[in-house]
């Protein structure tokens, strides 16, 4: 039976009156990369807040590991803030020893954690630096360290790729799926899609404080309409010959060449578009059927979301 | 438990394992003896000053001068003496001494009067001299002694050329037959002037008695008296009542822990509002809310500056004791009373009271800086919340300095019962025996004070933490208070 390690059910914020977020439900599953996505100010910084105890909702239940979330519970989980803080004074060691005891572990296992960790970031030789004394990356890198030092169940990463450079991002990735392998639970806060796409298991999508979609990511991408991109020499017009199969659309295109886009309706495909285009003398210079992407969703039900509110 | 241990644990060694909290820790005694130095020295320094006395009465005014001169130095030796006999215990050598000093001219006195006082002291009598020298006026008049007096043309005083300082010019004339009058380019130093002046004036006393039929036996008997008082306190028996140092230094030190109060809770404060500023600053709060709960944070910070303020007051007191203890092995402070200070201090009837005052005091000034500090990312954003929290702290600072030498007076006792100068007050008030209801009630009020501004301020530090509030909230919440009073 999947164990429900997260769990916020009608969860409403108000400041000043306007809701943060209202009636929100969000279940992460142990075991679960769970990416929670969402436009800026959605509300999302704010739910993990409250999942974390660190704020108390107006509305709504919060659970974690099956109980209010107290400071005893908090052992279990590592959170890295949107907000980057970190000791600028202290050396980088210290910072991860400080964060790990705060988080149960004895100084001998903490100070441990710390040289292992640093290491594995490729930081082994910075131990005894001053974290003023390091770039951001660096000072990332160890605010990293410390939120899993203690080797927690629960990782929560509130926006954890801002500030990296792509190479440290790719190496934040792999450390997200080698604790998704080694059986850890992970919510990470974005609104870069790529990252999600490629991480996550579960994905939830928050706008204006309120759930949007909450699912697999084929199921997130099957909320996109399919489209097939068509350049082609002949006269042809496509609204006549492609018509029955979905909306068609002309598009801008190279010089000598005539652009289409056909937004699929449901139950046709790529396949009955090309047979079309053949039967009917299309002499096809392009012919692209477009993969659906998580970003064309997330703008896809955002916007959808916001047509409704309104 | 776990997490407030460690985070005062953290705060207190971000500054005690620096170079710079050690660096001031020491400086600040090493800066007071400086300073005491530098007073002591410039007291010692001051220069061999040479005047002139134009006497045209006839009178001999320059010898009555000098007289006066003396008579200054006098009072200062038997001051001195007085001090080590007091400080070593032979008060009774008090008479001997100010008989042996007073019998002979000058301080010629001083041999016989330090064998009176029975005790090896390290003062010699040339300490005392006064450092007004008089010359021969190098001109008859006051315009012949202007480019002296000037600078412009100098003595010769054993083979050195010196300026003239002054010169004092005696007259027939005037409603008491006789003018005087002081000429000096200084215009502070009034050692002289008032020497000339006691003179003038003794002179016409004793000749206007004199007419009167006293004759100059009698008159120098007159002079000769000096007669003195104890200060007795009724609270002992006769045989014991006179009050000495000892007893005047508990009072003393009553009011310098009121002060040093005030000063510790001062600087120990603002060092949490400049740590709260620079974990706001730097966005560390967040990070620690998911691991510790807001009181536990407020509560470890409170104890790690606690902790720093009770590392000053041990290192400073330990440097004060040895001091005390180092200076009275030399015989130039001999006088010094280092036994009664230290039993003073140490005493548990001031000392308890001072440690509660101190927690209590702490603890409201501090949550309410921590709170200030939680609503702030920067210094300059908080000055201007700080402006009346200061002037709030001044107050109780300003009514011990206006009351030092009563701390019995009835402003101070009103001002006492004001909760949140209670802990600075009260404790100036100690010695002097407040009535046990007074005390009680006034604690009551500042504890039932304390834990409302605690949780007010625990409430605005949680709000400031997480950014539902800042300074401009706190402004626009003074405006609104401010339209709605108007």
């Amino acid at each position: 039976m999947t164990e429900t390690i997260l769990s916020l059910e009608g969860v409403t914020k108000r400041y000043s009156g306007q809701a943060a977020v209202s009636g929100f439900d969000l279940a992460v599953n142990r075991g679960q990369i769970t990416g929670f996505l969402g436009p800026n100010g959605a509300g999302k910084t704010t739910s993990l807040r409250i999942a974390l105890g660190i704020i108390k909702p107006d509305d709504g239940k919060v659970r974690l590991f099956g109980q209010y979330p107290k400071a005893a519970i908090l052992q279990r989980v590592g959170f890295l803030p949107e907000e980057r803080g970190i000791y600028k004074k202290m050396k980088a060691e210290d910072v991860i020893i400080f964060f790990g005891r705060m988080k149960g572990m004895t100084m001998t296992a903490a100070r441990k954690a710390a040289r292992d960790g640093l290491e594995r970031f490729g930081l082994g030789g910075e131990a005894r630096k001053k974290i003023k004394e390091m770039s951001k990356g660096m000072a990332q890198k160890v605010q990293i360290i410390a939120t899993l030092a203690h080797d927690p169940e629960f990782i929560i990463l509130d926006e954890p790729f801002s500030g990296l450079d792509p190479v440290n991002q790719k190496m934040l990735e792999e450390m997200i799926r080698d604790e998704a392998k080694r059986g850890k639970t992970i919510l990470f806060s974005t609104h870069v899609m790529e990252h999600a796409e490629r991480l996550c298991d579960q994905i939830v999508l928050i706008s204006k404080g309120r759930k949007v979609f909450d699912g697999g990511l084929p199921q997130a991408l099957s909320q996109v309409p399919r489209r097939v991109v068509i350049e082609t020499a002949s006269d042809h017009d496509l609204r006549q010959v492609l018509g029955a199969l979905g909306a068609v659309e002309a598009q801008t295109a190279p010089e000598g060449l005539k652009g289409w886009t056909i937004e699929l309706a449901a139950g046709s495909d790529a396949q009955d578009v090309l047979k079309a285009c053949v039967e009917g003398g299309v002499r096809l210079a392009r012919f692209e059927p477009m993969r659906a992407h998580l970003h064309d969703a997330f703008v896809e039900l955002v916007e959808t979301s916001n047509r409704e509110a309104v | 438990m776990r997490a407030i241990y460690l985070m005062a644990r953290r705060e207190y060694l971000s500054y005690v394992a620096t170079w710079g909290f050690w660096l001031s820790l020491l400086a600040m005694p090493f800066i007071m003896a400086v300073f005491i130095g530098i007073s002591i020295m410039a007291e010692n320094a001051q220069p061999t000053r040479y005047y002139a006395v134009l006497d045209e009465t006839g009178i001999g005014f320059a010898a009555l001068i000098d007289e006066e001169l003396n008579e200054g130095a006098k009072e200062e030796a038997i001051a001195a003496l007085r001090g080590v006999a007091e400080a070593s215990g032979r008060s009774d050598a008090i008479p001997a001494i100010e008989a042996a000093i007073n019998a002979e001219p000058g301080l010629e006195g001083f041999p016989e009067a330090v064998s009176a006082l029975g005790v090896p002291v390290d003062i010699s009598a040339a300490q005392f001299r006064s450092n007004y020298v008089r010359v021969d006026p190098p001109a008859g008049t006051i315009d012949g002694l202007r480019p002296y007096l000037l600078g412009e043309q100098t003595l010769r005083i054993d083979g050195e050329k010196h300026p003239l300082f002054a010169a004092v010019r005696f007259q027939p004339g005037g409603e008491y037959g006789i003018t005087a009058e002081y000429w000096s380019t200084n215009r502070t130093s009034g050692g002289l002037r008032t020497s000339a002046r006691d003179a003038l004036r003794n002179h016409v006393r004793s000749n206007a008695l004199a007419d009167a039929g006293i004759s100059e036996t009698v008159l120098g008997r007159i002079y000769a008296m000096s007669p003195g008082i104890t200060e007795n306190s009724p609270e002992r028996g006769r045989e014991s009542s006179e009050v000495n140092l000892a007893d005047r230094l508990p009072f003393i030190v009553g009011i310098a822990f009121s002060i040093g109060l005030w000063m510790m809770i001062f600087s120990v404060t603002n060092m949490l509002l400049t740590a709260m500023i620079e974990e706001k600053g730097n966005k560390i709060l967040e990070t620690l809310l998911a691991t510790a709960r807001y009181h536990e944070i407020l509560i470890g910070k409170l104890l790690g500056l606690a902790a720093v303020s009770a590392t000053f007051m041990l290192v400073w007191g330990g440097i004060g004791s040895g001091g005390l203890a180092g200076l009275q092995a030399l015989a130039v402070a001999a006088d010094l009373p280092a036994g009664d200070i230290l039993s003073a201090v140490f005493d548990p009837g001031l000392l308890i009271p001072a440690i509660g005052y101190f927690a209590v005091g702490y603890l409201m000034y501090g949550t309410v800086y921590l709170a200030i500090g939680s609503l702030c990312d920067t210094l300059q954003e908080a000055q201007s919340l700080m402006s009346p929290m200061i002037l709030v702290m001044m107050v109780p600072f300003v009514i011990i300095m206006a009351t030092l030498e009563n701390p019995d007076s009835l402003f101070l006792q009103y001002a006492s019962w004001v909760p949140i100068w209670t802990p600075f007050l009260m404790m100036a008030r100690l010695q002097t025996d407040p009535a046990l209801i007074e005390m009680i009630a006034t604690s009551v009020g500042m504890l039932l004070t304390a834990a409302a501004i605690i949780s007010l301020a625990s409430y605005v530090f949680r709000q400031g933490s997480m950014g539902r509030a800042n300074a401009s909230s706190i402004k626009r919440l003074l405006k609104f208070g401010k339209i709605r009073n108007a």
